[in-house]
């Protein structure tokens, strides 16, 4: 298969997805899932209602689909396969682990720090008092930068550790140092 | 109040604006060290690869609201900030294509041309300097037009359109945007469609958000931030490191080629290289007044333009493409008049052209009191209108920018060459982290970051099949206006279902919407977007 053949193979399968999207949109999502039509009568009055907006949208997807379909020819993108998907698929994984690192870390902490000291501490009193506000960010945040890193070096090094937390300890002196009323993740959802 | 009296009002909140220190007596107002301050950012930014203008204006814009505030006072030190940013960016990006065959920015990849081997042969210190004042020239023309234009067609626009005319005038503002970026038309409309509905999820009218799916983390819709961030920034990101993933390379050091000879830029030179300058600043200027056609284009107009006359004026001479001075400053001219006449459809129709004005907006509208569009250029006598004394602050800021460009900008740009060596597989990460913090401090909940996240793998997945991502957040931003605008004209006109068609201007601004898509589909083949 040659390189136009995939390409085009690659706008061919997204008109067709577009073209779907655009039809599903159009007859299912839209009319399932919002209030009023496309045009609303309301006291003799003759209005637009929520629908209309949304629809039009779909009917772009939907024209950009077909003029894809039609236009198909072209050399520049490179397309999507297996090896995007799977690079997709690490990526999302690796910030899947540093969003629950962020989340429960600190939490995690506080109920350790509870049992050990026998009393009775919340994160959510804590989250406002260093070092625990610090905690799931700076764990969450060093994993993210260390584990990308480490993807593109293709191991896992000293430094790169190093580079990580320190980039994370700027970013806590550049957000939170100086504002009372800026919340680092997760202080905001617990 | 008059005009002269609004423009002296602009220039005095400028510099007569809160003092943050006083220099011998004299006051330094805030807004100009936040001009300073973004202005040196953005050089070191464009001379960073895989670093841009719009990546520093979205990472610092939470910051610089965290300090100012959402009052009034607060629109000119962020719009400063960010004004400086797109200033030095735009020359930023010369330094790494001149000496390192990099250019910082992709605008500056036409520098590469003549710049590097000029460097190879000796005269980097000369390329920075013709760069530079190429740069400048254009970017302070382009600046002038700007300020004598966009009130004129504000007041044109308030004058002779009505409810129907502006729908009708968004709507050709997205059919050319999305008709021109890239390649491929159908892209371009896929694009601005998803950036519609994106924009649609949870608004409206109705007491139900629609197209909230029942959920309540949707039911408050899409914060603007972590769509745009998501998709100009993260997407980005996601598709460098990918890059370079698959590559397992780094940028390692590189060895800056050694100098020798005259460097000095003399009068001789100037007079060389101005009638490219000249050519090329209104090629930019013209391109950049037009929604959505971005610097690339204009650069690579500039260049072809300043190559066919240098061919046929000066056949002798070093050639384009091997080292011509006139080369480097055909390319700068042409790219940096743009950033100007970017913000002449933000400034009097309320339509932004690139990113950079993507932000410019984006901080209007988080901060509030100034809305960007026609309605601010309106003269009024009796009262005073603080939006339009602080659009002539803005033209102020711009002029100090430049002044700043032509003073020190040309020996800072020459002493960030250094950010080549900052590795950009390491630079990423931290960039994609900043990101997501700047997300999270503004809107306090992860599902924000997971919206950003989203969006980001859209902006990859656009970026991978040639999808344009400029229309997408260009509707998603216009979107809520066009439905208002129409919902309004409907309204107005009595509901008359014809209305974009009925009064004559509409009717043309309708009509161009169609001609332009259809033109455009006589492309003849795609180019990468």
């Amino acid at each position: 298969m040659t390189a136009r053949t995939a390409i085009a193979r690659t706008n061919l399968y997204l008109a067709l997805g577009c073209i779907a999207f655009a039809l599903m949109l159009a007859f299912l999502w839209i009319p399932l899932d919002t209030n009023s039509g496309l045009i609303e009568k309301v006291r003799r009055q003759v209005t637009i209602g929520d629908a209309l907006a949304p629809t039009l949208a779909a009917f772009m997807i939907g024209l950009g689909g077909v003029l894809v379909l039609f236009q198909g020819r072209g050399a520049a993108q490179d397309g999507i396969g297996g090896r995007n998907l799977g690079f997709l698929a690490r990526l999302l994984a690796g910030i899947a682990i540093a969003f629950a690192l962020m989340r429960w870390t600190g939490p995690g902490v506080v109920w350790l720090a509870g049992l050990v000291s026998d009393q009775e501490l919340t994160y959510r009193a804590l989250r406002d008092t260093a070092p625990w506000k610090y905690l799931g960010f700076l764990t969450g945040g060093s994993f993210l930068i260390a584990a990308l890193i480490a993807a593109v070096e293709g191991r896992v090094t000293g430094r790169t550790v190093v580079i990580a937390v320190c980039a994370v300890l700027v970013l806590i002196a550049l957000y939170d140092l100086p504002f009372d009323d800026l919340l680092l993740p997760p202080n905001g959802d617990v | 109040m008059g005009a002269l009296d609004y423009i002296w009002l602009g220039i005095a909140a400028v510099f007569q604006g809160p003092e943050l220190f006083s220099v011998a007596g004299v006051g330094i107002s805030v807004t100009l060290v936040m001009i300073l301050a973004g202005f040196l950012l953005g050089i070191v930014v464009g001379a960073t690869p895989g670093l841009a203008g719009p990546m520093a204006m979205a990472i610092s814009l939470p910051v610089l609201i965290s300090i100012f505030g959402f009052t009034p006072d607060a629109l000119l030190p962020v719009m400063g900030f960010l004004i400086g940013v797109m200033k030095g960016a735009t020359i930023g990006g010369a330094v790494p294509a001149i000496l390192f065959n990099t250019p910082g920015t992709p605008d500056a990849y036409m520098t590469t041309l003549d710049g590097h081997p000029m460097a190879q042969a000796g005269q980097a210190k000369k390329a920075l300097k013709i760069a530079h004042v190429s740069s400048a020239a254009g970017d302070t023309f382009s600046d002038i037009v700007l300020i004598l234009c966009a009130p004129f067609l504000a007041i044109l626009v308030e004058a002779y359109l009505d409810l129907p005319e502006k729908t009708a005038l968004l709507i050709l503002s997205l059919a050319f945007i999305a008709a021109v970026i890239g390649g491929s038309v159908g892209k371009g409309i896929i694009s601005m469609g998803l950036g519609l509905l994106a924009a649609y999820v949870a608004t409206g009218e109705d007491f139900y958000p629609r197209l909230s799916l029942g959920s309540q983390t949707l039911a408050q819709g899409f914060p603007i931030a972590t769509a745009i961030l998501g998709v100009l920034i993260l997407g980005e990101v996601f598709k460098s490191l990918e890059d370079l993933w698959r590559d397992h390379r780094s940028a390692g050091p590189r060895a800056e080629p050694g100098q020798s000879g005259d460097q000095a830029l003399r009068w001789t030179d100037i007079r060389r290289i101005a009638p490219y300058i000249g050519r090329s600043a209104v090629i930019g200027t013209v391109i950049g007044a037009l929604p959505g056609i971005g610097s690339t284009l204009a650069a690579t107009l500039g260049y072809t333009a300043g190559s066919r006359r240098h061919a046929r004026r000066r056949p002798g001479s070093t050639p384009f493409g091997k080292g011509a001075p006139e080369g480097i400053a055909a390319t700068e001219a042409a790219n940096s008049s743009v950033s100007g006449a970017n913000l002449i459809p933000v400034l009097s129709l309320g339509i932004p052209g690139n990113a950079a004005a993507v932000f410019l907006i984006l901080a209007a509208e988080s901060i509030g009191g100034f809305n960007p569009g026609p309605s601010v250029f309106r003269f009024t006598a009796d009262t005073v209108n603080p939006e339009l004394v602080v659009a002539f602050g803005l033209f102020t800021a711009m002029m100090v920018a430049n002044l700043l460009n032509w003073t020190i900008g040309g020996a800072f740009m020459r002493v960030v060459g250094v950010m080549i060596r900052v590795p950009k597989h390491i630079l990423l990460p931290i960039v994609l982290t900043l990101t997501l913090t700047a997300i999270y401090v503004q809107e306090a909940r992860i599902s924000a970051m997971w919206f950003a996240i989203g969006f980001g793998i859209l902006g990859y997945l656009m970026r991978r099949l040639g999808i344009s991502h400029l229309p997408f957040v260009i509707a998603f931003i216009l979107g809520g206006k066009l439905e208002d605008t129409a919902r309004q004209a409907f309204a107005a006109t009595g509901g008359d279902a014809w209305f974009l068609v009925t009064s004559p201007i509409a009717a043309v601004f309708m009509a161009l919407a169609v001609a332009v898509v259809a033109l455009s589909l006589r492309k003849p083949q795609e180019v990468k977007a």
